[in-house]
């Protein structure tokens, strides 16, 4: 018990952040706990567009719907979207780097240079690209952001996987009869994990940003989904004469970005051994 | 030293900074908006600047496509014969007068002299002609379609002595007037024009091109040969397809002129800002969401579900569209004589007689998903609209309200070009789109949209006793004859739920009263720039 409460004096920003990060995700899990019995995709019409309210705390929106609660469902949307947009980057790019730089030669070199092909270009405008030729849907806007973001984690699972490859425990382990998926489950990835993690922590914040850019742009939800940055380009019609349509979705993103970023930033300085 | 070294550059710096600030906030003062975007006219040059929607990628070749046609027009580059005034009437414009036959199969057009295209060619008849063969010649390539307003077998023959065109129809018009003002049918000089012919067309408007800019707009000077004085040297159009950026965009003094802002908070503020015009014609135009019939919504029952579950009036008074469309049951608005209040709708607002329709017709959810199940599927309704007079928000507005009894949609909202191709590709089961319904001065060919022998019957509807009438409309004469017709048909497309009627539509113009005289929005919005914009005195 002793120990724990050092770890989380010894860890204020990230003990504090993850508190927040929870508090944050919770809010999404019980939305229609919080929000009681109304639904994010029901409105009136006779009360589109109307100021924050006691009935309506954030306002209307040009549906009528609450702005409140389209916030809060937004939050399932936007993580749900996010966690999985990085847990398939993660996974997709360690695999890709792990093999790259265990075999080396030709399945390097085909690997690396798609990643390379990916990384001429800039990110978020690959992603538009690709979305729109896929059609707009939160499920295509991870498709397009996976395709442009998977060679950062290729290129820091390969360099780890090669930093070790021709170290004297792998040649131990190789002549005693190791088996290539053992020498890869055994060593080579989990050489790589903490890394990737750290980079993984530190990039949802800047993954929810750029799925929210899509949705913004139209090239990710579609209406009348209550995703965040949905929400913002329904807004920006009415951005002088209703800012509430964007100031609240506006303020959940930045909020959770930076949750997610200290987050990020608080585990990096308890996995990364050069931080210490 | 090099501590005052560098606090000396710090403050140079700094205030370099500011005065590169304080010059910055001169130009965008209101000082500026208060100029407009006539930059220009401090050097004596009389320049407006435009801003408009962009449709069919702002291309201007009248055979192509309808946009291109009514772009052409709409930017102040072709006219046609007639045009349409203030009560959609049609009347002389490059003609100077029209005489038919009894019988009214021959048609003699007596042309204004003196008219030129911009390239200086003079316009004989021969050129009319030419214009009048060529548009239908190439008509089948395009989608303008110029059969509609000038059958194929009609014949035109030029007279270049008595500067005159005869033509002569196998089939009765009741005014060729009306069918040769619709912008498809302008005089423009497709031979001169050559190669360039999506963004360079030559015609006889007021205004030319000088250059195209891809998706940002064209830069227009005056035509040199225009009958009468031009009153801008140069006109920059802009395409604007963001609501609420035509507005900004004039406040902000980047443009003087904009054609209808459909932000309904945006036009309230221009209409209460003293140095802003805001001109509304009642519209011609009728927003409503063509069904399909060759989809899901060949179900009678579910399509008169989909039309009780909507509540019309409320959308269109709501602060959303904010009385900018008038709400309505038929395909026609309700203003123009065509006998609305005769007409009885029996799928009015009543989404608890909408739910029963379903139940009683075993279009249930059975699988307890909150959506109805029709041959064992969900339904989900493609509904396909686009960004345009607002259309996504009427588009929105359904889909909540189909959503309560239990029909899922699935949005796909665009650009106008591929709301068009899925329009006539048959890929939607709803699909929101803004016509205007006076084509060639008649509603005749509107209708055409549902006569399942005509081309433009993008929906698959079929009616025999629909079509009947329709081919009654064609050719009869009579007025009080045809307004019966029309009353029937109207009635027809009622009955049978063809279409989710948004409201019918009001156009509108503004303009910054420092830079522009005056400027008008006619109910046909064909016109948007013409030799009538005049600058601030």
């Amino acid at each position: 018990m002793q120990k724990k409460k050092s770890f989380f004096r010894k860890n204020v920003v990230f003990t504090i952040f993850a508190v927040l990060a929870i508090l944050v995700i919770l809010t999404a899990v019980f939305a229609p706990v919080i929000c009681g019995e109304r639904d994010p995709y029901e409105g009136d019409l006779a009360q589109s567009i109307m100021k924050p309210s006691a009935e309506h705390p954030f306002g209307t929106d040009k549906m009528g719907r609450d702005v409140f609660t389209r916030v809060l469902y937004g939050a399932r949307v936007s993580l749900l979207s996010t966690f999985i947009l990085v847990a398939v980057i993660f996974v997709l790019g360690a695999i890709l780097g792990v093999v790259a730089g265990y075999f080396g030669g030709a399945v390097d070199a085909v690997i690396m240079r798609i990643a390379d092909m990916m990384i001429a270009f800039p990110g978020l405008v690959l992603a538009i690209a690709v979305a729109g030729i896929l059609g707009a849907s939160i499920r295509n806007a991870i498709i397009a952001i996976t395709i442009v973001s998977w060679p950062k984690y290729a290129r820091l699972a390969r360099s780890l996987v090669m930093k070790i490859r021709h170290t004297d425990f792998v040649a131990a382990a190789t002549v005693t009869g190791s088996k290539t998926m053992y020498m890869l489950r055994r060593y080579m990835f989990p050489n790589t994990l903490t890394t990737l993690v750290i980079t993984a922590a530190t990039d949802i914040g800047s993954m929810m940003m750029e799925l929210a850019a899509l949705s913004f742009l139209g090239f990710g939800a579609k209406a009348p989904t209550p995703e965040w940055g949905y929400m913002l380009s329904e807004g920006r019609n009415f951005m002088q004469n209703a800012p509430w349509m964007m100031i609240f979705p506006g303020l959940a993103i930045f909020i959770t970005v930076v949750i997610f970023n200290m987050l990020g930033d608080g585990l990096r300085d308890i996995l990364d051994v050069r931080s210490e | 030293m090099k501590k005052a070294t560098a606090i000396l550059l710090v403050l140079v710096l700094a205030i370099g900074l500011l005065a590169g600030c304080g010059s910055k906030t001169a130009d965008s003062s209101p000082a500026g908006a208060d100029s407009g975007a006539s930059s220009s006219a401090s050097s004596g040059e009389k320049a407006l600047t435009f801003g408009c929607q962009m449709y069919s990628d702002g291309m201007i070749c009248p055979w192509m496509q309808t946009n291109c046609a009514w772009n052409c027009m709409r930017y102040g580059i072709s006219e046609s014969l007639f045009e349409f005034d203030d009560n959609s009437q049609p009347v002389p414009c490059l003609a100077e007068s029209i005489e038919s036959s009894d019988d009214h199969l021959t048609w003699t057009i007596k042309l204004k002299s003196g008219i030129k295209f911009s390239n200086g060619v003079e316009m004989t008849a021969t050129k009319v002609k030419a214009a009048l063969d060529y548009v239908r010649e190439k008509g089948p390539e395009g989608s303008s379609t110029p059969e509609n307003f000038l059958e194929f077998d009609a014949e035109v023959t030029a007279d270049d002595a008595n500067n005159t065109i005869v033509i002569k129809t196998v089939t009765p018009y009741v005014n060729l007037a009306g069918n040769l003002a619709d912008p498809a049918m302008a005089i423009v000089d497709y031979e001169g024009t050559g190669a360039n012919y999506e963004n360079g067309m030559i015609g006889t408007g007021p205004y030319m091109v000088k250059e195209f800019h891809t998706q940002v707009g064209y830069d227009m000077v005056k035509n040199p040969y225009y009958r009468t004085e031009v009153p801008f040297d140069s006109i920059k159009i802009l395409f604007m397809g963001d609501a609420s950026a035509k507005a900004n965009a004039l406040l902000a003094g980047q443009i003087d002129l904009a054609e209808n802002i459909m932000s309904v908070s945006d036009l309230k503020k221009l209409q209460d800002d003293a140095g802003f015009t805001v001109d509304i014609a009642a519209g011609v135009r009728c927003g409503f969401s063509w069904m399909n019939f060759n989809g899901v919504l060949a179900n009678d029952d579910l399509r008169h579900a989909v039309l009780m579950a909507i509540d019309y009036d409320t959308i269109c008074h709501s602060n959303t569209i904010g009385d900018l469309y008038t709400p309505g049951f038929s395909v026609l608005p309700s203003g123009m004589g065509y006998g609305y209040e005769t007409l009885n709708n029996p799928w009015s607002y009543d989404p608890d007689g909408a739910a029963k329709l379903l139940d009683d017709a075993g279009i249930v959810d059975s699988n307890g998903n909150g959506i109805r199940e029709l041959d064992g599927q969900d339904i989900y309704l493609k509904y396909v609209s686009y960004e345009n007079r607002l259309l996504n928000d009427f588009s929105d507005a359904h889909t909540q309200y189909l959503n309560k009894i239990g029909i899922g949609v699935t949005s796909d909202y665009g650009s106008s070009d591929d709301q068009w191709n899925k329009l006539v590709a048959g890929e939607y089961d709803l699909n929101n789109n803004n016509w205007n319904h006076l084509i060639a001065g008649s509603p005749t060919t509107y209708l055409g949209n549902w006569c399942s022998t005509n081309s433009a019957n993008y929906c698959g509807y079929k009616n025999e006793e629909y079509d009947k009438l329709y081919e009654q409309l064609v050719d009869e004469l009579d007025s009080s004859v045809r307004l019966e017709l029309l009353k029937k048909m109207q009635q027809i497309l009622i009955d049978d739920g063809v279409a989710v009627i948004d409201g019918y539509y009001n156009s509108c113009m503004v303009y910054n009263n420092k830079t522009v005289g005056s400027a008008h929005i006619r109910p046909n919005d064909y016109y948007w720039i013409t030799a009538d914009i005049t600058p601030a005195a």
